[in-house]
């Protein structure tokens, strides 16, 4: 038995815990913990960790096989993610318990607080006493069992999984149900509560998904492409005309991939200007202009080291194939950069081809563990995405095969509809201690990043240099997707050419310009573009449409209905054959590397020998419309355009 | 985005001291501000104001607008009985008066300061930085009271400044200060509304609305338990805030539970904060027994019910 005082401070403490597990340790002893937060995170192994009083946030989050036991309280997310183990609280548990649990058992002798057990995926969730609001809030497998009384909304849009209730239930949740608890079932939990020493109710309410809402109930019609352009002073073009069409069918707004199909501002309306007098002597001699760029280096002891700032952009495994996955890793790795899992678990073939992964944390946490989290390069924490600000992810039914269900812990088939918040992020005060507890998970190793869509870029970077971010990146509207709300797409955001402005003025306005960096995306097409934005002030941009418009995407329109005819975002195995990763990954790669030679010619045009030399100086709006946004001079005469 | 924390006591001790340890222990969830609402013993022949002069009172800008503050108050018949300076800060005191709202319009008009507080038992100290800092400028352990509420800002909006640093007091009121963690959805729509009754708005912070909006409430003689009742219906959006009047504390949280709140209710106090770890503070070393209210609970502590040791 080893005892800790935990007056130490949390890092310490779970330093030491990780220590003792290693050597063995079977039981450990954590006193003073004063409702510490994020006591025990990221624990891996078996041992019985006892906290002499009330834990704060996250308490034995990502953790899996740790058997905790805490004395009084624990504060919001106890049990966060957590793969095996079981959490004993002896008193009440704040909100968000057990959230996106994926096995093992939470058990709470008292009251439990709001969204207990949110988008859990198995396991068990006991409460002796009663449940705050929405209990089993988007519950994805698993049972929530709450003895005493449950809130409003019970199991409100429950996925998967049983609640089962043995006092009043004020309220169920829109698209749950009442049924039956079985004999089977209530001798089970019985079983269970008698086990962990908790009073036995007479009966049980069991409320389950209702299933209305998992499927939409008609399909967009495959393959109609959307114009981009129309006429202009056309009340009426074909788009408009086709949309109306479509949507006299559907009765509901539209759902298709790509990107935003109207004309917005775009890194097109700026260009680059020299002085002739500073005209490198190198130019022409690309080799010499150094791309090399580290990113995440604010906190992290392991920043990201980058052979040019380039990113592959997230795209889940489920929006594309398999192949086009660890194609699209292989050539990152290729590239010299980093990539991101995107939505839906870590590939183990995907982390395998990649030489740097940066790891994405989502509100539904498909797949999420702390294993992949340990094998991940950085964390991303993603808020929004340009291409739907305010809304998940989207994937259609007819690409959710039974891999795809297995891996986000979900029924095969269903029309999946990511949440649009984190169930432990509510702001942005919520937002630094989710921060902290992946911090802690990884020991300060690698960077944590935030990704936003454009909306409010002024004040969010704000928050996210606050919330001690490593770096952010920031989506603007022409980003693209594989499933979106075609109305959001269209018209919530703001253009990467504003976002970036936006960003750079809000750490300026607070004194702390250049204090956080920057990695814009959406409507990154070339390296071109990539050296414009990080003239604006970006550190590095990510590139996701172009990449796949690199393998062949022809931008088809058809990624949301899974009949991808190039194998890239499809799922269907005929169509996916077509797909062939060995030479996707080298196209990709030759494109990524053209990007970087085309930021090294406009590097060395403008005379500076590194990319980071580029400033908003070397740059002028073509349009009095760019040159209002970003408060660029108009091109005038004398100006040498590049 | 914040922290927030009160405290009240059965019988007057140093509650400047736990306050400042309770919201030290909250920092994480707001670093840019911090601020305190402290209650002593009221003395109902004397108030006292808390001014910001919005520049330093050594300045000859500071001096003049101190010298407009004294003739003001001279002007509604009222002698100043005491006056301090620190920093930007001007404390003074001055006889007890009916209804301060009409001093306080015209002395934030004419005299281009700001009202912090006014009030017999009320001080509100606020400035930016942590609350060791703010306790080192203002020597906030050193007050002696018998209940306090307090904040720890994370500006999401708006600017980081005194002005937007809560608590606010409800302005024109005696003795009624609030703290506030969330976000009030239909803000502009309730600030119209009172705009209309003649209510005047210093800041573009939604808190400064609960505050005007819970004291037009007990203005209109409602009791604290029913103002709180009715806001949990009239405002919308996420917030749990905790209210303070003269004898009386109370707290009010959203029907979506989503901003965290932890109670710990004994013979001696009543502590509120938004973590446990606050709570913590003040009893190092101890496994307590908090609850966690429920959406759309409200609830309200009297001093005269707190029973005595």
């Amino acid at each position: 038995m080893a005892t800790i005082n935990a007056e130490l401070g949390v890092t310490k403490v779970n330093e030491k815990i990780h220590k003792l597990i290693e050597s063995q340790e079977k039981e450990i002893i954590i006193e003073n913990p004063d409702a510490q937060h994020l006591i025990c995170v990221g624990m891996i192994g078996k041992s019985r960790i006892k906290i002499e009083g009330s834990a704060g946030y996250f308490c034995g989050g990502l953790s899996d096989g740790i058997d905790i036991f805490i004395r009084n309280n624990a504060g919001w997310g106890v049990a966060d993610n957590i793969l095996s183990g079981e959490i004993v609280v002896g008193k009440n548990a704040g909100a968000i318990a057990g959230v996106g649990m994926r096995g093992g058992k939470l058990i709470v002798r008292g009251n439990i607080g709001s969204r207990a057990g949110a988008m859990m995926k198995d396991g068990w969730i006991i409460a002796g006493g009663k449940a705050n609001f929405m209990a089993g809030y988007m519950m994805m497998g698993g049972k929530l069992v709450i003895c005493g009384d449950c809130g409003q909304g019970v199991g409100q849009n429950i996925i998967n999984g049983a609640i089962y209730c043995g006092g009043n239930i004020e309220s169920v949740g829109d698209d749950a149900k009442i049924v039956e608890t079985t004999p089977e079932e209530y001798a089970e939990i019985a079983a269970l509560l008698e086990e962990a020493g908790i009073d036995v109710p007479e009966k049980f309410q069991k409320v389950i998904a209702e299933g209305k809402d998992l499927h939409y109930q008609k399909y967009e019609g495959s393959g109609k492409r959307v114009q981009v352009a129309s006429p202009l002073g056309a009340m009426w073009p074909k788009r408009i005309t086709d949309d109306i069409a479509t949507k006299a069918e559907l009765g509901r707004y539209r759902v298709r991939g790509f990107g935003a199909s109207r004309h917005i501002p775009t890194f097109d309306d700026i260009a680059f200007r020299i002085t002739p007098g500073n005209i490198s002597e190198q130019l022409g001699m690309l080799n010499r202009c150094n791309l090399k760029t580290t990113l995440g280096n604010k906190y992290a002891s392991q920043p990201l080291e980058l052979e040019m700032p380039i990113l592959i952009a997230p795209m889940s495994y489920g929006a594309l194939s398999k192949p086009c996955k660890i194609a699209l890793a292989k050539a990152s790795a290729l590239a010299g950069i980093a990539i991101n899992n995107g939505e839906g678990g870590m590939m183990p073939e995907e982390r395998a081809a990649a030489a740097k992964m940066i790891y994405q944390c989502l509100s539904g946490r498909y797949g999420f563990s702390i294993h992949d989290m340990l094998k991940a390069d950085a964390v991303e924490i993603y808020i929004s995405q340009g291409a739907k600000p305010g809304l998940g992810g989207q994937l259609m039914g007819k690409k959710v095969t039974p891999d795809i269900a297995r891996i986000r812990g979900l029924p095969q088939g269903i029309d999946i509809r990511s949440p649009s918040r984190h169930p432990d992020v509510l702001g942005a005060d919520d937002l630094i201690i989710k921060i902290e507890e992946f911090r802690e998970a990884t020991s300060g190793r690698v960077p944590i990043s935030l990704k936003i869509g454009a909306g409010r870029v002024n004040n969010d970077i704000k928050i996210a240099l606050k919330d001690t971010v490593d770096f952010i990146e920031i989506d603007g509207m022409e980003g693209g997707t594989g499933a979106s709300s075609a109305v959001v797409t269209d018209n919530v955001g703001i253009p990467s050419l504003a976002a970036i402005i936006q960003a750079t003025d809000g750490l300026e306005e607070i004194g702390c310009g250049g204090q956080l960096q920057i990695v814009q995306m959406g409507g990154i097409r070339d390296g071109v573009d990539a050296a414009k934005a990080i003239a604006l002030g970006a550190t590095a941009v990510a590139v996701g449409t172009a990449t796949l418009v690199a393998m062949g995407c022809s931008g088809c329109m058809t990624c949301h209905t899974g009949k991808c005819p190039r194998g890239i975002a499809t799922q269907e195995d005929e169509l996916v054959k077509k797909f062939d990763i060995d030479t996707a990954a080298q196209r990709c790669a030759s494109f990524l590397k053209s990007m970087g030679s085309e930021m090294a010619a406009i590097a060395l045009s403008c005379g500076v020998p590194t990319i980071h030399g580029l400033g908003k100086e070397h740059l002028i709006a073509l349009t009095p419309q760019a040159a209002e946004i970003t408060g660029l001079p108009l091109a005038r005469e004398g100006d040498i355009l590049l | 985005m914040c922290g927030i924390a009160g405290i009240m006591l059965n019988s007057p001790a140093d509650i400047g001291k736990k306050m400042v340890r309770m919201l030290d222990g909250l920092q994480h969830r707001g670093p840019d501000s911090t601020g305190f609402a402290l209650y002593r013993e009221g003395l109902p022949e004397r108030l006292v104001v808390r001014i910001l002069l919005k520049c330093s009172s050594q300045s000859v800008e500071g001096k003049n607008r101190a010298k407009k503050v004294k003739a003001i108050i001279n002007g509604f018949g009222l002698k100043i009985l005491s006056e301090e300076y620190n920093k930007e800060h001007y404390r003074i005191e001055i006889p007890g008066l009916d209804s301060v709202k009409e001093l306080s319009y015209t002395l934030e008009n004419q005299a281009g300061v700001e009202i912090l507080s006014i009030g017999s038992a009320l001080e509100i100290i606020k400035d930016i930085g942590g609350a060791i800092e703010v306790d080192e400028r203002y020597g906030v352990s050193g007050f002696t009271g018998t209940h306090a509420i307090g904040h720890v800002r994370l500006a999401t909006e708006s600017v980081v400044d005194t002005s937007r640093a809560h608590p606010f007091w409800a302005y024109g009121f005696s003795d009624v200060a609030i703290v506030h963690n969330g976000q009030i959805t239909n803000y502009f729509k309730m600030k119209r509304r009172l705009e209309k009754h003649g209510y005047q708005f210093r800041t573009d912070n939604d808190s400064e609305l609960v505050a005007v909006y819970l004291a037009d409430k007990l203005d209109r003689g409602l009791s604290l338990e029913e103002v709180l009742k009715r806001s949990v219906d009239e405002l919308d959006g996420t917030f749990s805030f905790l209210v303070s009047t003269k004898d009386g504390f109370g707290f009010a949280k959203d029907h979506l539970a989503a901003k965290p709140m932890v109670v710990l209710e004994t013979d001696e106090i009543v502590a509120v904060a938004s973590e446990e770890v606050a709570l913590n503070r003040l009893f190092p070393g101890v496994g307590l027994d908090t609850y966690e209210p429920f959406p759309g609970a409200y609830k309200t502590w009297q001093r005269s019910t707190l029973s005595l040791v």
